[in-house]
């Protein structure tokens, strides 16, 4: 009883503080449920209306309440380009992260210190400023409104190859052995021993990878052209800027698009706190 | 490795080539020009002066507060307590979410005539803010966005370094009767100190090259054909006057040249942060 009485001057700061951080979600919310009178008014509703059917005018199965049009947004074709964006370049970035990191760790090679130096200089270019090259490149590629150009160019992780050799480095040397007296390889010994027992760096890997690509903007509106290829991130903001006018909309799509990062984000939330607590990984 | 090498090291040398051309993004035609992008990017070039101030402005008011806030609530959450784990979710969660949408609730969150800010503003008796619309204002709104954002991760961060520190030194200090204030001051701020630099760096850095907060505040507003930025520009960064210059005045060469510019200052900050503090620095 003394303890929690020890600890009620903490709970009396921090309880404000994250209903702060929470407080937009909650609007995102209120707003998307409102109608367009009510989100007008001053000062404001601070609860929900419920108005569910929001949201089934903001994907087109109603039309909108304020102008009486139905909305053709392909919210399908966008979701499916993110995931498609998001789980081939997650794993794309597993197997590089996997090799360059095992080959960093236990493969000799000549200028390996200095590769592995480059590799760590990369680390310091911030994607901004190789917007305009890496652009050029993929127009020359002929990539530019492809799903290619939204993954290649983020198929390989600094960061993954990093923490993949820091793992390998921690692997007792006898398992190599081992295996090498059965007669294995470096990749059958990769594929067979190592990187099953990596899974935790690897889910750590995949997680952050994941997130950042699902959340990913700049880049896909540079490189997409169409609606054949363009992610959520890119279709909310054509929704919220142009297609549609109706703000009530707006955040029900934010809603929309939010709400699946969301839920994979509590669900792995220890993994991705614990990763970024460990590694100190900033997208 | 080949990735890489073709995708961002390949790129990080090229912009020193690509900044002596005029190069057309449309056309793809391109002839080099010398030194006339650096001239006109250095010493006429008005806008981008104002975004070089505008940004050394973000980074001054983000980097402090968000990093203040996030020591503090670290300090709170390291202790056992109930819900720890769920308040500390909650911070974080901004974080992790797409810019685009949570930008936008913000966007309904500054409105100027019926925004929760202004009603909650209104409350203390305060006028209402013109937050997205008004030169004054924007940058403030932008920061506090951002701050919002990152926070939680300042704050994770922190966690893992106080969670790291020896329990002993504060027990003993609190035997010998010092108070939290003088605790804090005198035993964990200098054990913290890997850790604090480590924040530092980070954030400074992020948040010189900052471009999606100020696209999706901004972008819009003070015209489109003007390259938006805000009202008078008060949003323009260097990042995003790299992204308009580049994206939509289809100019890479000039945009190539800001490139150079915001690199080398991100190296001259990581070098002189590196070469400051690193022996400073309190390591155990």
């Amino acid at each position: 009883m003394r303890r929690t009485l020890d600890l009620l001057p903490r709970y009396l700061v921090l309880v404000p503080f994250a209903a702060l951080f929470a407080f937009p979600f909650y609007w995102m919310l209120v707003i998307s449920l409102g109608t367009l009178q009510s989100v007008f008014v001053f000062p404001p509703i601070l609860y929900p209306l419920w108005h569910w059917d929001n949201y089934l005018s903001a994907v087109g199965l109603l039309p909108d309440p304020a102008t009486g049009a139905t909305l053709h947004i392909p919210w399908v074709r966008y979701f499916i380009n993110t995931i498609i964006v998001a789980v081939g370049s997650t794993a794309l970035v597993l197997i590089t992260s996997t090799l360059g990191g095992y080959a960093f760790a236990s493969m000799p090679f000549p200028g390996k210190k200095f590769i592995f130096g480059l590799v760590l200089a990369i680390y310091m270019v911030p994607t901004e400023v190789t917007l305009v090259p890496n652009f050029i490149i993929l127009a020359k590629l002929g990539w530019i409104d492809s799903y290619q150009a939204q993954i290649v160019p983020f198929g390989a992780s600094v960061f993954g190859i990093f923490l993949m050799r820091q793992f390998f480095m921690g692997l007792p040397h006898d398992l190599w052995d081992a295996a090498q007296l059965d007669g294995a390889g470096h990749l059958r010994f990769l594929w067979a021993i190592a990187t099953p027992l990596a899974r935790p760096p690897l889910v750590t890997i995949a997680l952050f990878h994941f997130v950042g690509a699902w959340n990913s903007f700049l880049w896909p509106l540079i490189v997409t052209t169409s609606d054949n290829y363009r992610p959520v991130q890119v279709g909310l903001q054509a929704f919220s800027y142009a297609d549609a006018t109706n703000p009530v909309l707006h955040a029900a799509g934010s809603f929309i698009v939010t709400l699946p990062i969301l839920v994979i984000f509590l669900l792995a939330q220890r993994q991705i706190v614990g990763g970024i607590a460990a590694s100190g990984i900033r997208g | 490795m080949a990735l890489l090498i073709i995708f961002v090291l390949i790129p990080a040398l090229w912009i020193f080539w690509l900044a002596f051309q005029r190069w057309d993004l449309i056309s793809g035609t391109s002839d080099f020009i010398g030194t006339a992008n650096f001239e006109r990017l250095l010493l006429r070039d008005d806008i981008f002066r104002k975004s070089v101030w505008q940004t050394v402005y973000f980074v001054a008011a983000t980097v402090p507060i968000s990093m203040a806030l996030g020591l503090f609530l670290a300090m709170l959450l390291n202790q056992k307590m109930p819900f720890r784990d769920f308040l500390r979710t909650v911070i974080f969660t901004p974080y992790v979410m797409p810019i685009v949408s949570t930008a936008l609730i913000f966007g309904f969150i500054y409105h100027p005539d019926v925004g929760v800010l202004n009603a909650a503003l209104n409350v203390f008796g305060l006028p209402k803010i013109n937050w997205l619309g008004s030169p004054q204002a924007i940058m403030p709104a932008i920061i506090i966005y951002s701050v919002w954002q990152h926070t939680g991760y300042n704050t994770v961060i922190f966690l893992a370094g106080l969670s790291n520190l020896p329990p002993e030194l504060d027990e003993a200090a609190r035997v010998d009767g010092a108070g939290a204030w003088t605790r804090f001051w005198q035993v964990t701020w200098p054990l913290l100190s890997p850790t604090t630099y480590f924040v530092l760096l980070i954030n400074v850095v992020a948040s010189f090259k900052v471009v999606q907060p100020i696209l999706v505040f901004a972008g819009g507003v003070g015209g489109a054909t003007a390259g938006g930025g805000g009202p008078d520009k008060a949003a323009e960064t260097i990042g995003y006057y790299l992204y308009v210059q580049a994206f939509a005045f289809f100019h890479a060469g000039y945009a190539g040249a800001i490139s150079v510019v915001l690199f080398l200052i991100i190296l001259a900050i990581t070098a002189l942060q590196v070469g400051l503090f690193s022996r400073r620095v309190f390591y155990r």
